[in-house]
């Protein structure tokens, strides 16, 4: 069970792993961090010029981080556009991942979101600080093991 | 962050207490409601109570002493500190990180080195010396256990929110009453009960519906 763009970077020798397809049948690539520039610019050469969406996760309790990419390929005359999801995990402790910003400009925003939720640092990022949260927020809430500080908050009135 | 750079070198910090509601109540009809309850053979076991807690539990420290400045003018923050000033703002507890005399009312945002704390503003409960001076009691022993950490909106809202709960907890203990004669009168922190038990009803109106 292989597709299209696995077997293309196999043939190039690019080293990533498969995870399948999910339910649109959009072909789902796992790659490292440390490569994913470098192959994030090839994917970019190849093709891919529209990162549809970027979105981050956390995984499991005490595992890994995920940042999730939704590339397109955009052209003229085409109405079933060439699609890949690649997924980039990152240990928990200094979860570092090469920014994209620079190839697909449309990263920005998203990858300030992961950020700020999940504290997944982007090398290379332009401005990578906090979006949704306060800046001087501690901590990081989309995080499975994160305690929400005992705010203060009106729930009683009526 | 500025402010934050700011805060290292900031070891002691002072503190004024200031409530303009006390003034305010001359003019109005007083008529507590109590979040506790009303009998008056339960308020003298729960008299009896507290008196037992007074004695078991530390007497808060005492208050220190405030320097009370002459001529504070109104001054707005530097540009160096982003123009802005931190605060913490929720309904009774305004925490802000400047000057603020309690006369005049003028609001010196450049001394960082002080917090300012604005108990219940919107006037919803009734407070006398004794119960704002536990919350000011309160309030700087949070700043002294707080000592240390930078001076962030973060960290006034964890003091803020903390001597919000302890008021929530004052008004479930019955130390304040909700001011029946405020502005707006949502009862913020939870209705206004009366001890009520439906074992005490009489058993025929039960039994005949």
């Amino acid at each position: 069970m292989q597709g299209n763009l696995s077997s293309w970077l196999v043939k190039h020798g690019l080293v990533h792993r498969s995870l399948g397809f999910d339910y649109q049948g959009i072909e789902t690539l796992q790659i490292k961090p440390e490569e994913w520039h470098s192959i994030a610019v090839i994917l970019y050469v190849y093709g891919y010029n529209y990162l549809r969406s970027q979105c981050a996760y956390d995984v499991a309790p005490g595992g890994l981080l995920a940042s999730v990419y939704h590339l397109t390929r955009i052209e003229y005359g085409i109405d079933q556009p060439e699609e890949v999801c690649i997924k980039v995990f990152a240990a928990r402790i200094n979860p570092r991942i090469p920014s994209v910003f620079w190839v697909w400009k449309s990263a920005d925003f998203p990858e300030r979101e992961s950020y700020d939720m999940l504290g997944i640092y982007y090398d290379n990022h332009p401005r990578l600080k906090r979006i949704l949260m306060p800046e001087s927020w501690v901590g990081w809430p989309l995080r499975k093991d994160y305690i929400a500080p005992n705010f203060y908050e009106i729930q009683d009135a009526h | 962050m500025a402010a934050a750079a700011a805060a290292s070198s900031y070891i002691m910090f002072s503190m004024v207490g200031w409530k303009n509601g006390i003034q305010n109540t001359k003019h109005t009809l007083r008529f507590p409601i109590s979040a506790q309850i009303n009998e008056a053979a339960e308020q003298l076991k729960a008299g009896d109570q507290e008196e037992d807690q007074e004695q078991a539990k530390p007497k808060p420290s005492p208050l220190r002493p405030v320097e009370v400045q002459q001529n504070v003018k109104s001054k707005n923050m530097g540009r160096e500190y982003g123009g802005q000033w931190l605060s913490s703002v929720t309904r009774h507890v305004r925490i802000y990180a400047a000057y603020i005399d309690p006369i005049t009312c003028e609001f010196d945002q450049t001394q960082m080195d002080k917090l300012t704390l604005l108990l219940d503003p919107s006037n919803e409960f009734l407070w006398n010396p004794e119960t704002c001076n536990k919350v000011y009691a309160y309030f700087q022993e949070l700043v002294d256990h707080y000592e240390g950490a930078p001076l962030t909106e973060y960290t006034l809202r964890l003091i803020g929110s903390d001597i919000e709960h302890y008021i929530r907890k004052m008004l479930y203990d019955g130390e304040i009453k909700y001011n029946m004669n405020a502005r707006v009168l949502n009862f913020s922190m939870g209705k206004p009960r009366i001890m009520f038990n439906a074992n005490d009803l009489p058993q025929d109106d039960l039994q005949s519906k």
